[in-house]
């Protein structure tokens, strides 16, 4: 066989085209493929299949359509199918009247809208299917069947002005309009499901808002069709019907499973807004009873993942929790509860913060002798805008009057007595990355169920984290870090089982950019563990990182740089690495002690989209502002847990 | 997240089939009518809870609570129903009901599915499907089938350019192409990817490149994202239109949108041309 042809510039810096006209000679189109398009449909970029995730599927978890009824109010006007379409890459006219349009297609999408009053119907719309299981509406119906519509029409009116018509809408479950807005929903989600290219969850929030608003609220994710799912409407907090308890929930979700054989999950988010609700660490304050076994046994049952990062703020770690990482205080929201009707108290931060509460978790572990907070993380937008988007130069806000305009930044997102919280503070955040072995319902949320996911906000860099006994520095230079890493170790997600005598654990970690987004700065590994004495313990480690930078004499790494033009709301790549690999041993280890890793990838800096409002409306904001923000991914943890 | 307080009322979902509709809203029309003119004292001041009433509040009570409720918390079913109406009522009397932009909304979000609900509703026929595949081809056509291999030069680190050259020296001399590439989580090798899996893994401009670059040979330097690459095109599929028959949901989907956006700006259309708008102010000095 003829050695291939070369057709290399000498000269870097020449346009693709310019280079290949100038350079290679035509050849013949190879025959097509003859397999049909449909077996190609979910192939991954990768040969072979290897039995284990080769691809990472970028998706937001919690998505707010005009069926929300806040999203509503808000002026949402745009429905599930909007939701989908946009999501799936189409462009979509916002409710604010303008085109909006994702740079590239997600890979899923679930929406999920607040069940409570989900598609509160209109009495005249929403009360149809009811009005003919009614006999006046029958007779009406009949009436109209007969040609003679128009003295339907006048009896309805009499009817109506006597208030003598059935009222028929109750925005409860077991109403007949509540059943229609589940309908729609899980109708939208089966016409836009797509195996192999883009997945449509059925789900819905669980929005839960304990007095006087705390947020404990939970994403509902259904692996199932519209064939089980359908058959269970979904779980509700107004009495008599719902509950704000989440033990309430997960029966409601246990006796899903029992009712239709289908499989379901939970996410909580916003533990932010909980005011120390969102974890527990002694005395459940949603229940009143104190943590038991049985209660951290039924959380892990049912909420494997917690979305970390979102629009209204980042929960992966806070500054006072975290004093010596300079990373912490990222898009932190931290002035009261959900409807800043309480103001927040320092005693509460340790039961809202991931970080803190894995290591909690690992603290009940020794008392109950179960981890109720071993999750893993995504990030999601929770847009009530039907718009997923979680990019600085392309954010459409958490509602519609937070649509893009001159103004948004610089009113007020929520106001009461007690605190502001203005428009510029909303986070371009975030979204959930999912290794699975091929998009589709099944693959994706097996693939949360095991944790293999993890959080960004909004770049889709792709992060590989293994844990194990025997990685070696070869394994982060190997042409397959996957294989190296599922041979040799566990994924993120996964458990560490004891070592043999005198091992330390060692971590495989790579990170690539996005491929249209920044740079990288680092890669660390964030360490929790219960000392001797009981008590929690953290330490952010730097693992590796662009440039020749030195730790100085306080260990800290130098910062990357900036090269953040901020009246341009531009950058550029010219410091950061495009992809980062390193294997690292745990220097502090001690093998009688729990502990819990999981990593944090930080990007350079790059305009943040109060930066990009400021360019593209020609306003300037406020001082207070923060015009660069520093992207990042937070992966799903390893646990190591001693023997015995 | 819920934003503020529990909202009473939320939105509309689109269960409107058939001719009770026409009906609905010549009722709309009439009541709204009938709302504004009913005389003070009139009908308005009445309120008649029958038994079919009751029966349906204890109906509902039973769906929720899996026992009959009470004759006490009839009462209180009642009760709450009652004060609903007149508090309704009394607001309504009061004009509250107007220049309110929550029910201006509602109002909205209800005319507006009715106006997309407009026109005949069926199923679209072959003929209607295939004529709607015809005229949007790049709606169903799978995306074009790539094979191909690579090699990453990582260029955030210095002499990528002689790199990427030392390489190409080693594969003209005939040397294993797989091992001349830099580290990297990319992988070597592709196979029948579509274009949009590479878009979503490599960048959209190197799988832009893919499809212009000659088959069977090491190209390169092509720039991504990502790095430098050197690549070689094995096999590519182009895109083929599909047959009715593999896509017919989403075309069938895609013909229904279709169908109800054109009804809703068809019906707006109508409505707009009943209206003289003037718009009298300067909007240039809006404050």
């Amino acid at each position: 066989m003829q050695r291939p042809r070369l057709a290399i510039a000498l000269a870097l810096g020449l346009s693709v085209p310019a280079l290949l006209a100038g350079c290679s000679r035509k050849q013949p189109e190879q025959a097509a493929d003859t397999a049909s398009p449909d077996a190609a449909a979910s192939t991954a970029a990768n040969p072979a299949s290897p039995g284990y995730p080769t691809r990472v599927f970028f998706g937001d978890t919690h998505l707010h359509t005009a069926m929300s009824m806040d999203a509503g109010l808000f002026g949402n006007r745009l429905g599930v199918e909007e939701a989908y379409r946009f999501a799936r890459g189409e462009e979509v006219t916002a409710s604010s009247g303008t085109k909006a349009k994702l740079s590239r297609p997600l890979d899923f999408l679930v929406v999920a809208d607040h069940s409570d009053n989900m598609g509160f119907a209109p009495d005249l719309i929403g009360g149809k299917p009811d009005l003919l299981t009614d006999p006046t509406g029958k007779k009406w119906y009949d009436m109209i069947q007969a040609g003679e519509g128009n003295a339907a029409a006048m009896d309805l009116i009499d009817k109506f002005s006597r208030g003598i018509l059935p009222e028929k809408l109750m925005y409860a479950p077991g109403t007949p309009p509540y059943a229609a807005a589940w309908k729609l929903t899980v109708d939208a989600a089966e016409k836009y499901n797509e195996p192999g290219k883009f997945t449509a969850f059925i789900g819905y929030e669980w929005t839960s808002q304990v007095p006087p608003g705390n947020n404990l609220h939970r994403v509902v994710i259904y692996r199932d069709g519209g064939d089980k799912a359908g058959q269970v409407e979904p779980f509700t907090t107004y009495p008599p019907a719902g509950s704000t308890t989440p033990e309430d929930l997960w029966k409601v979700l246990q006796a899903y499973e029992a009712k239709t054989g289908g499989q379901v999950l939970a996410i909580p988010h916003n533990g932010n807004l909980s005011n120390g609700w969102m974890f527990p660490w002694d005395v459940n304050p949603a229940s009143k009873q104190p943590l038991t076994r049985e209660y951290a046994e039924t959380r892990m049952r049912w909420e494997p993942l917690y979305e970390v990062t979102q629009i209204k703020g980042d929960g992966e770690a806070h500054p006072f929790l975290s004093k010596t990482d300079e990373f912490a205080d990222f898009e932190t929201w931290d002035k009261g509860n959900l409807n800043l009707s309480e103001l927040k108290k320092k005693e509460m931060l340790q039961g809202e913060y991931a970080r803190t509460a894995l290591q909690t978790g690992l603290q009940l572990e020794q008392k109950l002798g179960v981890n109720p907070y071993k999750f893993g993380q995504v990030g999601s937008t929770d847009s009530h805008t039907s718009l997923t988007t979680a990019d600085d130069d392309n954010f459409w806000g958490k509602n519609t009057p937070s649509e893009p305009s001159a103004t948004r930044a610089s009113h007020p997102f929520a106001k009461t007595k007690l605190a502001t919280i203005m428009g510029w503070e909303q986070t371009a955040s975030g979204y959930a990355a999912v290794w699975a072995t091929e998009n589709t319902r099944a693959a994706l949320w097996d693939a949360m169920k095991r944790k293999e996911t993890y959080a960004t906000t909004g770049p889709r860099m792709t992060v590989r984290f293994f844990g194990g006994w025997d990685f070696v520095e070869a394994d982060a230079q190997a042409a397959d870090v996957a294989a190296a890493g599922y041979g040799k170790g566990v994924p993120m997600g996964g458990d560490l089982k004891r070592a043999a005598a005198d091992k330390v654990p060692t971590f495989l970690v790579a990170a690539m950019k996005d491929p249209a987004g920044g740079n990288l700065d680092r890669i660390q590994i964030v360490k929790g563990w219960v000392d001797p004495q009981g008590a929690r313990q953290e330490k952010v480690y730097d693992v590796v990182w662009s440039g020749d930078r030195k730790p100085g004499t306080d260990g800290k790494l130098p910062a990357v740089g900036n090269t953040v033009d901020v009246a341009n709301a531009t950058y550029t790549n010219s410091i950061g690495a495009a992809q980062l690999a390193a294997v690292w041993r745990d220097p502090g280890f001690d093998p009688s002690l729990r502990a819990v890793y999981y990593v944090r990838v930080l990007e350079i800096p790059t305009p943040r989209w109060t930066a990009h409002d400021a360019k593209r409306f020609n306003v300037k904001m406020p001082k207070e502002v923060r015009m660069v923000t520093q992207e990042r991914a937070y992966t799903s943890p390893i646990w190591y847990t001693p023997s015995g | 997240m819920m934003d503020q307080a529990k909202p009473r009322w939320a939105v509309v979902s689109r269960v409107l089939r058939e001719p009770l509709l026409h009906f609905l809203l010549i009722g709309l029309a009439l009541f709204t009518y009938y709302g504004r003119a009913a005389p003070e004292g009139g009908d308005e001041r009445r309120i008649v809870v029958s038994q079919a009433h009751v029966d349906e509040l204890g109906r509902r009570f039973q769906a929720t609570w899996n026992r009959p409720a009470t004759a006490k918390e009839l009462a209180g079913l009642v009760d709450s129903y009652v004060s609903d109406e007149i508090l309704y009522r009394e607001g309504r009397t009061l004009g509250l009901d107007r220049d309110d932009q929550v029910i201006k909304r509602r109002v909205r979000q209800k005319v507006e599915v009715l106006a997309e609900e407009d026109g005949e509703r069926r199923t679209p026929t072959d003929a209607e499907l295939t004529a709607y595949l015809v005229a949007h081809p790049e709606k169903f056509a799978p995306p074009a089938l790539v094979s191909f291999e690579q090699l990453y030069f990582d260029s955030t680190k210095a002499g990528v350019e002689s790199r990427v050259r030392a390489a190409g020296v080693r594969l003209a001399a005939g040397d294993q192409p797989a091992s001349l590439g830099e580290p990297t989580m990319l992988p070597y090798r592709v196979d029948r990817a579509d274009l949009d899996t590479v878009e979503h893994d490599f960048g959209s401009d190197f799988a832009s490149t893919l499809t212009t670059v000659p088959r069977g040979q090491w190209v390169g330097p092509v720039r991504s994202g990502l790095g430098v690459h050197l690549v070689r095109v094995t096999t590519s599929t182009p895109s083929v239109r599909p047959a009715l028959d593999d896509v017919r949901q989403q075309v069938q989907r895609e013909w229904e949108y279709d169908r109800r956006k054109r009804a809703f700006a068809a019906s707006y259309e109508r409505m707009r041309a009943r209206y003289d708008v003037a718009i009298e102010a300067r909007l240039a000095h809006a404050q």
